[in-house]
C-alpha cells in the first residue's frame, strides 16, 4: 500500500448511524452517566448566567437587578443599529478579526512543519522554547516595544531608510492603513510559537513509518509534508479553523486600546471598545450586553455556516 | 541502479537547500521572538528612574537589583503563590480529566447523543452572559470567597474537548471494538487503551490550562478581593502594577492617586518572576510535542 | 507498567476533588465568619479562634481591642502592607485599623456595578466615577444624622459647603476628601495645567517676561535655532503635546486658560453673567490651533506628538530634549521631573517651570486658583453593609486630628521628619527620598490617602499639613538651576510664577458636574460625542496642510453632535449651584 493511501487511512470518518433503542441505552450506561453530569455543569456554569440577556431588553440599573429593571425592548439594539460608529468598529473587528485569523493560522502551521522538519534534536527544542516566550508578555509590554520599533527613529524606519525604500521617516501610526497590519503582525510575533504547540502534539500522532514509507519510495521532502503531515495534522487545522471562525468578532480589546489613537480611531474601535467607552464607562450595562448577543448570534450563525460546509466535504466538524 | 544512485543525490541537493533555508528561517525566527524577551529581561534589571529615559535594548544602561527587591517584598506574595500553585494543580488535574472524559464520550461512535452533546458544548464557546449574572451566579452558589471559584467554572471548556476529541477521533475505531469483544467496557476503554495514546493532546491541555490558571487574576479580584488568604500570585502584581492604562481615568482622579502608577521596570521584573516556574515546567511537557512519539499500539 | 501509572494518577486527581468540596466549604465557613464578626474583630478573638493568624499576635501588646474595617476605593491605589508600622500607631491611638482595597484591571464603573449586584460591601467606599450608582442602589449611610457628634468631622467643611453635598433626597452621603485648606494656604508647587518651560531657555534669554502665547513659542524658536542640540549633541525637540487617550486633557483644554479663565475643565464660565460659554468655538481656540498649526508646519511641534503613547512621552521628557510643553504638573513631574535630576540634567537647565501665558497680554492669567476645590461628585462614603456607623465615623474624625494627621502626611518624628528648636519640621534628603521609595511607603507610611485630610497649615501654625507645602523643605529640595530662575523672577514657588487668583464664584469647579454626565442624558451624549470628535479631529487640525479648511470641517462636524445640549445642561447646574450658593449670602 502507497504511504499515501496508508496516511489518508488513518482517519475514519464513515459514520456509523446507532438507532435510538433501550438495549443501546443499558449498553452506553456509563457514557449517558458521564454526559448527565457533564450537562448539569455546563447548563449551571454556562447557560444558566444567559438569564442576564434579560439586560439587553430593559432599562437595567443596578440597584433594581436583572428581574425589576423597567422593560425596554428592542431600544437598545436599535440605538447600536441606528449608531454610525457602531457600524464602523463591526466593521474594524470583522476587518481585523479575518486578518488576524488568516495570519495567525498560516504563520502557527508553517512554524509547526518546518520545525517538525528540523534535523537537531536539541534545535528543535530550543526553538520551540524560545517561540512561545513572547505568549507570557502582556499587551503592553508587547505594544511598548512595537510603539519603539515603529517609531519615528525607530529599527523599522531606519532600516528602510538604508534601504532607500523611503527617504522619509513614516509614521506608521498616523495612518490608518497601516493599523490593521501591525496589529495582525503583533499577534502573529506574540502568539505564534503558541499556536504552533497544537499542531506539534498533532504531527506526534502521525505514524512514523509512514515517512519511512515515503522515504523508501522516493519521496521528497515537500512530497513528505504535503502528503503525511498535512493529511495527519488536517483534523487539528479544521476543528480549529472551525472554532476560529466564530471568533472573528473577538478581535480583541487591548492590543488595539493600546496601539490605537484619535488619528486612527476610525479604523483601531472594535466592539469591545466601543462597549466600554459607549457602555460600561456611561453606567449603561445593557449596551455592553446587546452588543454581546449580537456577536453571539453572528458567531453562532458563522460556526453553523462552517460546520455545513465541513461535514458536505466530510471533514472533521465541531458538532 | 545507477539511476538510482543519480536521484538519490538529486533530493539531497534539494533536501540540502530545504534544511539550510529552514535553518536560516528559524534563527531568524528566534531572533525576532526573542527581543522582546530580552528587551524585558534588560529593563527589569535596570534602574527604574533611568528606565524612563527609553532607548534600553538588550542590555540594562544602569544596573539594579531594585524591581525584583519591590517585587519580592510584597505583601501576600507567599499566599498569593501558594493558592496560585494549588489552583494550577488542580484546576489542571480537574480540567484534564472532565475534559478527556467528555471528548472520550462524543468521540465514541455508537454514543446516541454524540452530536447534540458537542453542539451543546460548541455553543458555549460563542455565548457570555456578562459578568453581573455571572457574579450573581457565583455568589448564589456559595463560590464566592471560596478556593472553588479558581477551578470549578471553566473546569470544562469546549475549546479543550475539541482538541483531545480530535486527537480521539484519529485513533483507529478497531482498537475499541477488539476490546470490546474481550468484554472490556466504556471505563477500561478510556482509561487503559485510549488516555495511554492520548499523551501528547493531554500534554498539550495540560499546558494551556496550566497556564491560563497560571496567569489568572480576575476571578481573584473579582470573586476574592476580600480574603486575603485566597489571592493569588498573579493578583497580587496586577494589585502591585496597578496599570492605569487600560482605565478611562480623569485627570482629576489621577492628581490624588499620584505616586500609584508603577515603573515600566518593575513590570518587567514582575513578568520576568512569573514567566519563570511556568516556563520552567515546560521542558518536562515538551518532550510529547517535540520528539516523535512511536505510538505502538496505533500501528495495525 | 503503564497500567499502573494510569491508576495512581487517577487516584490523584480524584484526591484533591473530595478534598477540594471540603476545603472550599471550610474556605467559605472561614470568610464567612470573617465577614460577620470582621467589623468588631478584636485581637484577642482572632488569636483564640485561629491560631494561624499570625498577623493579629503582633499587634497585641495591650489589651486595647482594634477594630478591623475595610475600605474600597475605585482608583488606582498602592496597597499597604498588612504588617505597616505607621498603620499599627495609627491603630494604637484610634483603635482602628483599615484594610484598604484599590481598583484593579477595571473601570470604576464596572467594579461598581458588581458590588451593588452583589449587595455586599466594605465598610468605607469611595466609589469615584460610580458614586452615582451606590447611591442611587441605597448603598450608602446618611450621614447627616451623625454629623454633629463628630466635631472634627463637622468642622472640616462650612454650613455652605455641607449644603451643596445634599442629594437630590437631602441628604448627605460622602465626605470629598481633599483640597480642604485649613488656615493660611501653603502651597508651593503648581500641581496643575501650565504652559512648561526648560530654565535653560529662560536663561539663555536673560529671563525675558513672557506672557503670551505667541511669545512663548517665539522663545521656544528662536532658542531653538541658537541650540539645536543639547550639551551632549541629542537634538532638541522643541515642543510636543501628550495626547494619549484621555490624557489629551492638555491639547484640548488650553483655550480656556488662554481667555483668562480657570480650570472649569469643561466649558468658560463668564463671572459676571454666570453664562456657560463653549471654549471649543471661541476665537481664542481657533488661534490656539493655527499657531499650534504654524509650528507643526515649521517643525517646532514634534511630528510624533498625536501618536505617542504616555510611556513615549515620559521617555522624551526624561531625556531633557524638550523645550516646552502643555501639561499638569502631576502627570510629568513624579516620573520625567524625577528622571531629569537623577541623571544629573538638571545642572542642565532641564527642569521644567511654569509660564503665565494667555492669548494676549491685556488678559491675565488665572493657571493657578487659591483656595481649596470642593468635589461635589465624590468622597469618602460609609456604606450600608459596616454594622459599626459610629466607630466608622469616630475613626475619620480621629484621623482629621492634628497628631493623627501628621503621623499620616509627615509620618514618625526622628525617622521620616526632625523638628528643629523652633518647632519646625524638616526632612533630611535621606527621609526625602524614603519617602517617594515604593517599598518604603509600603512597609512604614500609611497616608490613609483616600480619608479625608487637610491641605495648609497645621493648628501649631508654624507647620504646613504635608511636606509639599512647607517652604523651607520646598525651597532646599529644589536644583540650582531652578533657584536661580525663581530669584530672576522674584519669585519663591512655582505658585509664585503664576501668581494666585480666588476661585470664581459658587459655580466653580464645573467638572466636578461633568464627570458624573452620562449618555442618559441629550448633554451628556452630546459630550462623549463631542470627546471622541476633538480625539480624531484636533490632531487633525494641527497637523493640516491648509488649516482653515481642516478647522471649517471640523466645527460642521462639532455642530453635528449637538453641543447646545450639553451647554444647557451644564448652564442648568451652573444657574442651580448660584442659586444654592446665594441662599448663604
Amino acid at each position: 500500500m502507497s504511504y499515501r493511501t496508508k496516511a489518508k487511512k488513518n482517519k475514519n470518518h464513515q459514520e456509523t448511524k446507532i438507532q435510538f433503542s433501550w438495549k443501546e441505552v443499558k449498553r452506553q450506561k456509563v457514557l449517558l452517566i458521564w454526559s448527565f453530569f457533564i450537562v448539569v455543569y455546563g447548563i449551571v456554569f454556562y447557560y444558566l448566567p444567559l438569564a442576564g440577556w434579560a439586560m439587553a431588553f430593559e432599562n437595567y440599573k443596578p440597584k433594581d437587578g436583572i428581574f425589576h429593571s423597567s422593560f425596554v425592548g428592542l431600544k437598545k439594539f436599535n440605538m447600536l443599529f441606528s449608531d454610525e460608529t457602531f457600524l464602523r468598529v463591526i466593521r474594524n473587528t470583522l476587518a481585523m478579526g479575518v486578518i488576524n485569523l488568516i495570519a495567525t493560522f498560516i504563520t502557527a502551521i508553517l512554524f509547526a512543519i518546518l520545525l517538525n522538519e528540523l534535523k537537531s534534536r536539541g534545535g528543535k527544542k530550543i526553538v520551540q522554547t524560545i517561540s512561545y516566550l513572547p505568549h507570557f508578555l502582556s499587551w503592553i509590554i508587547v505594544t511598548g516595544i512595537l510603539h519603539d520599533a515603529l517609531s519615528g527613529s525607530g529599527i523599522i524606519n531606519e532600516v528602510l531608510m538604508k534601504l532607500h525604500i523611503i527617504d522619509q521617516s513614516i509614521n506608521f501610526f498616523a495612518h490608518t492603513q497601516y493599523f490593521w497590519l501591525i496589529v495582525a503582525f503583533a499577534n502573529i510575533w506574540k502568539e505564534t510559537g503558541w499556536n504552533a504547540i497544537i499542531y506539534l502534539a498533532a504531527i506526534t500522532a502521525i505514524d512514523p513509518n509512514l515517512y519511512e514509507a515515503a522515504a523508501i519510495d522516493g519521496a521528497g521532502r515537500f512530497d513528505r509534508i504535503k502528503h503525511v503531515t498535512m493529511p495527519g495534522i488536517k483534523p487539528t487545522i479544521i476543528i480549529l479553523l472551525l472554532i476560529n471562525v466564530g471568533n472573528v468578532l473577538n478581535a480583541g480589546f487591548e492590543i488595539q486600546y493600546l496601539l490605537g489613537n484619535g488619528l486612527v480611531q476610525r479604523v483601531s474601535q472594535t466592539i469591545d471598545i466601543y462597549v466600554l467607552k459607549w457602555g460600561i464607562s456611561q453606567g449603561d450595562y445593557a449596551l455592553g450586553t446587546a452588543a454581546g448577543i449580537f456577536k453571539s448570534l453572528v458567531s453562532i450563525i458563522l460556526i453553523v455556516i462552517v460546520n455545513k460546509i465541513a461535514k458536505h466535504n466530510g471533514e472533521e466538524r465541531l458538532f | 541502479m545507477k539511476a538510482a544512485v543519480k536521484r538519490r543525490k538529486k533530493i539531497s541537493v534539494a533536501d540540502f537547500s530545504f534544511r539550510f533555508c529552514n535553518m536560516i528561517f528559524m534563527i531568524l525566527f528566534v531572533v525576532i521572538t526573542l527581543y522582546p524577551i530580552l528587551n524585558t529581561l534588560a529593563i527589569s534589571f535596570n534602574d527604574g528612574t533611568d528606565a524612563l529615559r527609553g532607548g534600553i535594548y538588550i542590555w540594562p544602561r544602569l544596573f539594579s537589583l531594585k524591581n525584583y527587591y519591590t517585587v519580592i517584598q510584597k505583601d501576600d506574595l507567599i499566599t498569593g503563590a501558594f493558592i496560585t500553585v494549588m489552583r494550577t494543580v488542580i484546576g489542571t488535574l480537574l480540567s484534564l480529566v472532565t475534559n478527556a472524559i467528555l471528548a472520550f464520550i462524543v468521540s465514541r461512535k455508537r454514543f446516541l447523543f454524540r452530536h447534540q452533546l458537542s453542539l451543546f458544548w460548541v455553543i458555549t464557546m460563542y455565548v457570555n452572559g456578562g459578568l453581573i449574572p455571572t457574579f450573581l451566579l457565583y455568589k448564589g452558589l456559595g463560590l464566592t470567597n471560596s478556593f472553588g471559584v479558581y477551578v470549578i467554572p471553566g473546569m470544562i471548556s469546549a475549546f479543550n474537548m475539541l482538541v483531545i476529541r480530535t486527537y480521539m477521533n484519529g485513533i483507529p475505531d478497531s482498537l475499541e471494538e477488539s476490546a470490546q469483544l474481550d468484554g472490556a467496557g466504556y471505563t477500561t476503554i478510556f482509561v487503559k487503551i485510549i488516555s495511554p495514546l492520548c499523551k501528547p493532546v493531554y500534554a498539550t491541555i495540560a499546558l494551556f490550562v496550566a497556564v491560563a490558571q497560571w496567569n489568572s487574576w480576575f476571578d481573584a479580584m473579582l470573586y476574592n478581593r476580600m480574603s486575603d488568604n485566597l489571592t493569588t500570585l498573579q493578583y497580587e502584581l496586577m494589585k502591585l502594577l496597578s496599570s492605569v492604562t487600560n482605565q478611562s481615568t480623569s485627570a482629576e482622579v489621577m492628581k490624588n492617586a499620584s505616586g500609584s502608577v508603577t515603573p515600566t521596570s518593575v513590570r518587567a521584573a514582575a513578568t520576568m518572576l512569573t514567566m519563570l516556574p511556568i516556563v520552567c515546567i515546560y521542558p518536562f511537557l515538551q518532550r510529547y510535542f517535540v520528539t516523535g512519539l512511536t505510538l505502538g499500539g496505533v500501528k495495525e | 507498567m503503564k497500567k499502573k501509572h494510569m491508576v495512581n494518577l487517577l487516584l490523584v486527581i480524584v484526591m484533591p476533588m473530595s478534598l477540594l468540596t471540603g476545603c472550599s466549604n471550610k474556605a467559605a465557613a472561614d470568610t464567612a465568619n470573617a465577614g460577620s464578626s470582621g467589623n468588631s474583630q478584636s485581637t484577642a478573638d482572632a488569636g483564640s479562634t485561629d491560631t494561624s493568624n499570625n498577623n493579629a499576635g503582633d499587634v497585641t501588646t495591650d489589651t486595647k481591642e482594634i477594630k478591623e474595617f475595610t475600605a474600597f476605593f475605585a482608583v488606582p491605589g498602592s496597597e499597604l502592607n498588612d504588617d505597616n508600622e505607621i498603620q499599627a500607631m495609627i491603630a494604637e491611638q484610634t483603635g482602628v485599623s483599615v484594610k484598604e482595597i484599590w481598583l484593579t484591571g477595571q473601570t470604576a464603573e464596572e467594579a461598581i456595578g458588581t458590588l451593588v449586584a452583589g449587595g455586599e460591601y466594605p465598610d468605607f467606599i469611595d466609589g469615584g466615577d460610580g458614586e452615582q450608582q451606590l447611591y442611587e442602589a441605597g448603598a450608602l449611610v446618611a450621614l447627616d444624622d451623625y454629623i454633629d457628634q463628630y466635631p472634627n468631622i463637622k468642622n472640616f467643611f462650612t454650613e455652605q459647603e455641607w449644603e451643596a453635598l445634599r442629594q437630590d433626597d437631602g441628604h448627605i452621603y460622602w465626605i470629598p476628601q481633599f483640597s480642604n485648606i485649613k488656615g493660611e494656604e501653603k502651597t508651593c508647587t503648581h500641581n496643575d495645567e501650565a504652559f512648561w518651560i526648560q530654565t535653560r531657555v529662560l536663561k539663555w534669554a536673560g529671563y525675558p517676561t513672557i506672557t503670551t502665547m505667541d511669545e512663548y513659542f517665539d522663545l521656544i524658536e528662536s532658542y531653538n535655532e541658537a541650540n539645536p542640540t543639547m550639551e551632549d549633541g541629542t537634538t532638541n525637540i522643541p515642543y510636543t503635546i501628550l495626547c494619549d487617550d484621555w490624557r489629551y486633557f492638555c491639547l484640548e483644554n488650553a483655550p480656556q486658560f488662554l481667555d483668562g479663565y480657570p480650570n472649569d475643565g469643561c466649558c468658560i464660565v463668564d463671572p459676571l453673567t454666570q453664562t456657560v460659554i463653549d471654549y471649543n468655538t471661541t476665537a481664542t481656540a481657533n488661534a490656539y490651533f493655527k499657531k499650534l498649526n504654524d509650528e507643526y508646519q515649521k517643525g517646532i511641534v514634534d511630528p510624533e506628538s498625536f501618536t505617542q503613547t504616555y510611556d513615549e512621552y515620559i521617555a522624551k521628557l526624561s531625556t531633557g530634549r524638550v523645550l516646552g510643553m502643555i501639561d499638569q504638573w502631576w502627570d510629568f513631574a513624579y516620573t520625567a521631573g524625577d528622571a531629569i535630576k537623577q541623571a544629573g540634567l538638571d545642572e542642565q537647565g532641564c527642569e521644567y517651570v511654569p509660564l503665565p501665558i494667555t492669548i494676549s497680554s491685556d488678559v491675565t492669567n488665572k493657571w493657578h486658583c487659591s483656595g481649596g476645590v470642593l468635589n461635589v461628585a465624590s468622597g469618602l462614603s460609609v456604606t450600608v453593609s459596616c454594622q459599626d456607623v459610629e466607630g466608622a465615623l469616630q475613626f475619620i474624625n480621629d484621623l482629621l486630628g492634628q497628631q493623627v494627621h501628621d503621623l499620616r502626611f509627615w509620618g514618625e518624628e526622628g525617622v521620616d521628619y526632625l523638628v528643629d528648636d523652633s518647632g519646625e519640621f524638616y526632612r533630611t534628603d535621606e527621609m526625602r527620598s524614603n519617602a517617594s521609595d515604593a517599598t518604603y511607603k509600603a512597609a512604614h507610611l500609611c497616608t490613609y490617602s483616600y480619608f479625608p485630610q487637610y491641605l495648609g497649615t497645621s493648628d501649631d501654625g508654624i507647620n504646613a499639613m504635608n511636606p509639599s507645602g512647607q517652604g523651607s523643605e520646598f525651597y532646599d529640595g529644589l536644583s540650582d538651576n531652578v533657584k536661580e530662575c525663581f530669584s530672576a523672577y522674584g519669585c519663591q514657588t512655582y505658585v509664585d510664577m503664576l501668581g494666585t487668583v480666588e476661585a470664581p464664584g459658587a459655580w466653580y469647579p464645573m467638572w466636578s458636574f461633568a464627570g458624573t454626565l452620562t449618555t442618559a442624558t441629550e448633554g451628556g451624549l452630546a459630550n462623549t460625542k463631542i470627546t471622541e470628535l476633538k480625539h480624531e479631529y484636533l490632531p487633525k487640525v494641527v497637523m493640516a496642510e491648509d488649516f482653515d479648511s481642516a478647522w471649517a470641517d471640523y466645527m460642521t462636524e462639532y455642530e453635528d453632535c449637538n453641543p447646545q445640549a450639553y451647554l444647557d445642561e451644564l448652564q442648568a447646574e451652573v444657574d442651580r449651584r448660584v442659586a444654592e450658593a446665594a441662599k448663604y449670602q
